[in-house]
């Protein structure tokens, strides 16, 4: 009997499978006729290729700004977004490595795969930090390649503008002429609203930061990072480390910077046994930002210190 | 077999549409970067269980004691093969390794302190159009949710009773080849068909032919693979930063089910064919805060059963009934069984995880075998609560209360505390959602 039942089966499956190719192939080219649909993991890349692509961009930012970056799921809706995507912009360096390779593999799309014209990787373009994990014990949160968190400094945001301008060019090399002008615009900007925040910042400012997600401040405002509140990257802070550090920076004077989403403790034990004032910034403008949001948050980061 | 016919082509189409695909898409450019041309990523998972069952319940549910178990050779009582005291749990040795984006190459080996299997080795396809994804080669199957995830990323120490007992001790893990295809569409829809050989217990045990005994034939007979076929859909809806969450409903026929049971004097032996279906659901809250602090996760799933076999017996010694090749007990009969089990976990502090999760086997459980019978429902529940002191370790301490039924009808309850070491060391993949 189960005999016959296996031949209708699987003829079913077959035509189902017909189906579904077919199915395929009639959508397909309607996707590649529209703008560049472009998904970034962090709204700070999201906000470049905004400004970079105007209206022929659609930006889909994956991570919520208020969230840590290395730590999210890979959602259903992402692996959707990326599967319609003509390009994937990402830091690198191990940031998203927790869950953006999942994503990738997820969403079944060539574009977007690792090596693709349609793979941005940010970190690739530009020279990173060391980053303080390479030294330290392996505690299994190691960034090979370097501090990821550049998105802090807008210098080298502006060298990924111009990155970005040429690769979006490349894409669609009808609008490669516009990409690159908006490109080199958007980098101009970066680079004067950087030194402008910078001369009004009081100098040799001090401060201490959760974890080393503000370590390029160095690089542009005149700070120096002398203590991190977590005693090794993705280990909270313990009560020992922070009677260290207050030991350490006693009679000094300085500033305690923590991202939105991260425990306010250690902060706020700081501020009451330094007088260091502290701060919880955003790490990443909001999800919808073009180049101005990231302007205003370069505002937000150069105003938590004394001005002049 | 009559499928083959058919299996045939669909296979050697759904090969020759992956490995020409890529050629045919040869506008190939070069990264700019990225050398990591061989890209060979290791990483160990080494974990270690203490087992202690603080008192004794029943060893296996009513109804589920045929097909389970078979030809594994497992020699404890309890079914996660734990003896009492310290175990070295279930540890992995996980190869990937990916051809430029061609193709992901995987081998995962999973080992305790006295065998080694190969759990998984298999190719995925990187670079199929239209949305297409082809995997060969030996794999966990994609029906349901936690069936194709390790004891890593597990939110309790054991399998689900539903995996275990409808599928196997390893869930559905098969060889064979796999279809999926992601939709171009606002919300995640995956679906997907898998072509396995069936070998199974719960669902395509096979034993194939036996000798005849004194000129009398046995009815299992060899049958060409592929044995199983399995199709799955998956959806997510985008829920926005805080939510998300997945449904999925799978199924799958077994065009052979044998099994065969030495008695004292006589070979049982069913032959037929077997059928699943379920659903799956998970949702995740994510509360934002840092170290996973307030964040939720629910997950429940579904299986239902049917085994559709013919049996019959043959003496392979003589006895008070007849002589050797002695024929007996031929009947046909089905068995319906399925199970089900929610569960829910709560970072309730920063780095710390609380969950709890209740199970039921055999809400249906009839089965069919002699007069036939109809048992009744096992339970089991449990709690456990995890600590991960940093990203790649975590340490779970777990209750189960069994509170299962046998065959008789008698009902007793079993209480087991585990406490579950678990390290990744290497480098560490990114987690499916």
């Amino acid at each position: 009997m189960f005999f016959r039942k296996t031949r209708t089966r699987s003829t079913r499956w077959l035509i189902s499978i017909a189906a579904l190719t077919l199915t395929a192939l009639v959508l397909a080219p309607a996707q590649a006729a529209a703008g560049l649909n472009v998904v970034a993991t962090t709204s700070s890349l999201g906000a470049l290729a905004r400004e970079i692509g105007g209206d022929q961009a659609e930006v889909r930012v994956l991570a919520p700004p208020d969230r840590d970056a290395h730590y999210l799921d890979a959602r259903p809706s992402f692996m959707a977004a990326l599967r319609r995507a003509d390009m994937l912009l990402e830091l690198g360096a191990g940031l998203e490595e927790g869950w953006l390779p999942a994503a990738q593999r997820g969403a079944s799309n060539r574009a977007i795969n690792s090596g693709q014209p349609g793979h941005f990787r940010a970190a690739d373009m530009i020279e990173l930090r060391r980053s303080i994990t390479m030294d330290g014990p392996n505690m299994g949160h190691v960034h090979e390649e370097g501090n990821p968190h550049f998105n802090a400094d807008p210098r080298r945001m502006a060298e990924l503008a111009l990155a970005l301008g040429q690769r979006m060019g490349e894409l669609r090399p009808d609008h490669a002429d516009s990409f690159m002008e908006r490109a080199e615009r958007t980098a101009d900007r970066l680079r004067t609203h950087a030194e402008t925040l910078a001369e009004q910042v009081v100098p040799e400012q001090r401060i201490v930061v959760y974890h080393e997600d503000l370590d390029y401040l160095e690089e542009w405002l005149p700070v120096e990072i002398v203590g991190y509140l977590e005693p090794a990257p993705g280990i909270p802070p313990t009560a020992r480390h922070l009677r260290s550090l207050v030991d350490d920076l006693e009679g000094t004077e300085g500033t305690v910077l923590y991202a939105e989403f991260q425990p306010p403790r250690g902060a706020e034990f700081l501020e009451r046994n330094l007088g260091w004032p502290s701060h919880a910034v955003p790490l990443d403008p909001p999800a919808d930002s073009s180049l101005d949001g990231y302007l205003d948050l370069m505002t937000t980061w150069a105003q938590t210190l004394p001005q002049r | 077999m009559s499928r083959a016919p058919y299996a045939r082509p669909v296979l050697a189409g759904l090969t020759a549409l992956a490995l020409a695909a890529p050629g045919a898409a040869a506008a190939q450019w070069s990264a700019q970067s990225e050398d990591r041309s061989w890209g060979l990523d290791v990483s160990l998972i080494l974990e270690g269980v203490y087992y202690n069952e603080l008192s004794h319940g029943i060893d296996e549910p009513a109804g589920f004691d045929d097909g389970h178990d078979h030809g594994h050779g497992h020699d404890h009582g309890h079914d996660h093969g734990f003896d009492d005291g310290f175990n070295l749990g279930h540890s992995e040795l996980v190869f990937q390794a990916n051809l430029g984006d061609l193709f992901d190459g995987v081998l995962m080996l999973g080992f305790d302190d006295s065998d080694i299997e190969v759990e998984e080795a298999y190719l995925t396809t990187r670079a199929l159009p239209g949305g297409f994804q082809i995997k060969a080669g030996k794999f966990l199957s994609d029906i349901g949710y936690i069936n194709s995830r390790h004891g890593h990323d597990w939110d309790f120490v054991d399998r689900p009773l539903v995996n275990e007992y409808i599928f196997g001790d390893h869930g559905l893990q098969e060889t064979g080849v796999q279809a999926t295809w992601v939709a171009p569409t606002e919300a995640y829809t995956q679906l997907g068909v898998e072509l396995l050989q069936g070998e199974t217990s719960g669902i395509a045990n096979y034993e194939g032919s036996q000798s005849a005994l004194n000129g009398q034939e046995r009815i299992l007979r060899d049958r060409s693979g592929p044995r199983l076929v399995t199709a799955f859909a998956k959806f997510g809806p985008d829920l926005g930063p805080d939510h998300a969450a997945q449904f999925g409903v799978s199924g799958g026929y077994a065009r052979s089910y044998q099994v065969t049971d030495e008695h004292s004097t006589r070979f049982e032996d069913w032959d037929g064919s077997a059928w699943f279906a379920g659903l799956d659901a998970v949702y995740k809250y994510s509360a934002g805060r840092a170290y996973g602090h307030g964040d939720w996760r629910l997950q429940g799933e579904y299986f239902y059963r049917e085994i559709d076999v013919d049996r019959r017996d043959v003496n392979f010694e003589a006895d008070g009934n007849g002589p050797v090749g002695f024929v007996r007990n031929e009947q046909s009969f089905k068995n319906k069984q399925d199970g089900i089990y929610v569960q829910g976990v709560y970072g309730f502090a920063p780095r710390w995880e609380a969950g709890l999760r209740a199970e039921a086997l055999g809400l249906t459980n009839d089965v069919g075998r002699g007069d036939g019978d109809s048992f009744g429902t096992s339970y089991r529940h449990s709690a456990q609560v995890t600590f991960r002191p940093v990203e790649p370790v975590f340490l779970r301490a777990q209750l189960s209360q069994n509170d299962f039924i046998d065959d008789d009808g008698h009902r007793d309850r079993g209480l087991e505390f585990m406490l579950q070491l678990n390290v990744a060391l290497g480098a560490h993949g990114a987690h499916r959602f």
